[in-house]
């Protein structure tokens, strides 16, 4: 870890900076900062391009913390304090870590406020059924994942406007996707990359709008339903992520 | 048939000089019959007639068949210088021409006659003429024969409620004539009962009660609901509710749907909403807590708040003041338009990349792990983005 990292907080402390920039300082702990921890009048702290694994509890203790970038890190889970932050909100970018289903506290989805949420480039097979919960989500990343299903509660999220699940393992879509409205010209949906079955990848070619009327049919409810009792295994992994930037720390600990 | 007669030599009567008892008979001479409920009642009707042709004075006086005048009383004849009353075909001495009873003349030459004879007033009314039960006074005209006596119609009244009864017929009630809603308030206080308010019959079942008077419930539906009222029906603020709707009031009421609230309440634009029925103006989906826009008294979606009034900052969420940068589908405020990787700021000349439809500066990019360039390349190529 740099030294120019320590000294950055120690200023930021002294002078009450409203924000601090702690981009590419090689940091792998939080606790290797004195005094982070008490820079309760921070509203944005960019940790991007470090080494962190996990986060401390008492990040919680930022109480003013608006804005907490962890862009490009080596995490692997996640507080459950996170969710009692009362500022911390909106937009929350963990692209590029080592994160799957177990690495988010059991609470992760009443962080309701929540409009934008990047997790591109991490391990998830699964969302959590409490994904639903979080009403005022615009923007779910999920690109290079290794997602095998969505939960039917994907279809609760109504202000969905951009949706990546592009590079995931994705075959079907459960019916209650089709609520979801994201084919105006100011919307995003990628879905590229996926082992699509043969029906959906049909439709799909014809376009995005035969897609949407095709699960909406009771044909299609038939067929998911179907497949969801038959439990067949998942597709396998299909591309090797051991080259990700974000193994480095596991190789290194294992 | 009793007939009012009055003889020819006496001086007309007329409006100045009849007096009021002459002048009220004059006036019932259309006869009119009261026909009263319960103890139907019809008085005997008297006549008045007018008085009949003047006579000249003759020697021997001829009747008006031309044959020799007979009084009709004493059968003697007339002297030519004696006056003759006549009155019907029939001529009188003066002195023969008197009240049955009394045998004086007739006072203002007014008299009945009944049966043959003819009387004065004064003993006619003695005689035949009914006595008003209420006032005592003798009934001409219209008499109401009820509770086994006579009344004027104008002095026969409710016993209890004192309304007139004559032209709304009656109850007999322990020897009183009542008006039917005095009766059957009566009848009911006697047996524990109320009588309704608006029917006037006997409430059995069971009653409501709106500003201080007694019905039946099925004449009202609820106010808030529109259900016909049963007993179990409450006032509130002089309006009837039904039982639920009732108990509800305390309750907040949605304003959409105008229904109360039960569970969770949403208190917004000065109002409470059901959670479900608190909805974006525009797309009418619910906010279910999430944040709203409110604008002229209305409720917007972030969405559509934007999309109507103005564009919300992809970093702050709030409606951006004066300059736009608009990329990627997205806007925010000049001075918040960064890199998502760093935070730190782009100018709208900076070159940046494109990573899942946000901004990175070139900086971050080269930061990036070659193998995550590689794959950004690969879809940026790809046209995939
Ligand atoms: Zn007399
Ligand atoms: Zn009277
Ligand atoms: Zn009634
Ligand atoms: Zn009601
Ligand atoms: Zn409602
Ligand atoms: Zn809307
Ligand atoms: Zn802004
Ligand atoms: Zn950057």
């Amino acid at each position: 870890m740099s030294a120019k990292a320590k000294k950055l907080v120690e200023e930021c402390a002294a002078e009450k900076h409203k924000t601090l920039d702690l981009v590419d300082r090689s940091i792998s702990n939080i606790i290797d900062l004195p005094g982070f921890l008490n820079l309760q009048h921070v509203t944005s702290i960019t940790l991007a391009h470090n080494k962190l694994s996990s986060l401390p509890a008492s990040i919680a203790n930022l109480v003013n913390l608006e804005v907490l970038n962890l862009f490009n890190n080596q995490l692997e889970e996640l507080p459950t304090s996170l969710s009692s932050m009362p500022c911390l909100k909106q937009v929350l970018d963990l692209t590029y870590n080592n994160l799957n289903e177990k690495s988010l506290p059991g609470n992760f989805c009443q962080l309701e406020t929540l409009r934008a949420l990047y997790m591109a480039d991490n391990d998830f097979e699964y969302l959590p059924t409490e994904i639903g919960q979080l009403q005022n989500l615009q923007i779910l990343v999920l690109r290079d994942n290794e997602l095998v299903a969505l939960p039917k509660e994907i279809g609760d999220l109504i202000r969905l406007r951009e949706l990546h699940i592009q590079g995931n393992r994705l075959t079907v879509l459960p019916p209650e996707f089709a609520n979801l409205d994201l084919m105006g010209t100011k919307n995003v949906f990628k879905y590229e990359g996926n082992p699509w079955a043969p029906p959906i990848m049909e439709q799909l070619k014809k376009g995005l709008a035969n897609m949407f009327d095709y699960i909406k049919s009771d044909t299609y409810k038939y067929l998911y339903g179907r497949r969801i009792a038959a439990d067949a295994p998942p597709p396998p992994r299909s591309h090797d992520k051991s080259k990700k930037a974000s193994r480095k720390g596991m190789k290194a600990k294992s | 048939m009793a007939t009012l007669h009055a003889p020819q030599f006496l001086q007309p009567l007329n409006e100045q000089n009849a007096s009021p008892l002459f002048r009220r008979r004059a006036n019932t001479r259309e006869r009119d019959h009261a026909q009263v409920g319960g103890g139907g009642a019809d008085g005997p009707n008297f006549g008045s007639s007018r008085f009949s042709d003047t006579q000249a004075n003759h020697d021997m006086q001829l009747g008006p068949d031309g044959s020799l005048a007979i009084c009709t009383r004493c059968h003697e004849g007339f002297d030519v210088t004696e006056k003759i009353v006549n009155s019907g075909g029939d001529v009188w001495h003066p002195r023969c021409f008197v009240c049955a009873q009394c045998f004086q003349p007739f006072p203002e030459g007014v008299f009945y006659e009944f049966e043959g004879r003819k009387y004065c007033e004064h003993d006619f009314q003695v005689l035949y003429a009914p006595c008003c039960n209420k006032c005592g006074e003798f009934v001409i005209g219209r008499v109401i024969k009820a509770m086994n006596t006579s009344w004027h119609p104008s002095c026969f009244h409710c016993q209890l409620c004192d309304a007139p009864l004559a032209d709304i017929g009656f109850v007999k009630n322990m020897g009183r004539a009542l008006c039917r809603e005095c009766n059957a308030k009566e009848k009911a206080s006697g047996s524990g009962k109320y009588v309704c308010h608006k029917c006037h019959a006997i409430i059995d079942e069971g009653h409501i009660k709106l500003k201080g008077d007694v019905y039946h419930p099925y004449h009202f539906s609820c106010a808030s609901c529109g259900t016909e009222l049963t007993p179990d029906a409450r006032e509130k603020n002089g309006e009837l509710l039904c039982l639920r709707c009732h108990d509800k009031a305390g309750v907040p009421i949605c304003g959409a749907c105008r229904r109360p609230i039960e569970g969770r309440v949403i208190n917004a634009l000065g109002k409470t909403w059901h959670p479900e029925h608190f909805v974006c103006a525009k797309c009418e989906k619910p906010f279910h807590g999430s944040r709203h826009y409110e604008r002229r008294g209305l409720a917007y979606c972030e969405n559509h708040y934007h999309q109507l009034f103005g564009d919300l900052c992809f970093v702050c969420n709030n409606v951006i003041p004066g300059d736009v940068c608009r990329a990627l589908n997205k806007c925010w405020c000049f001075n918040h338009f960064s890199c998502s990787a760093c935070d730190r700021q782009l100018s709208e000349k900076t070159k940046f990349f494109v990573m899942d439809v946000k901004p990175v500066c070139k900086h971050c990019f080269e930061k990036f792990p070659s193998e995550l360039q590689k794959r950004l390349k690969k879809a940026s190529d790809a046209g995939l983005g």
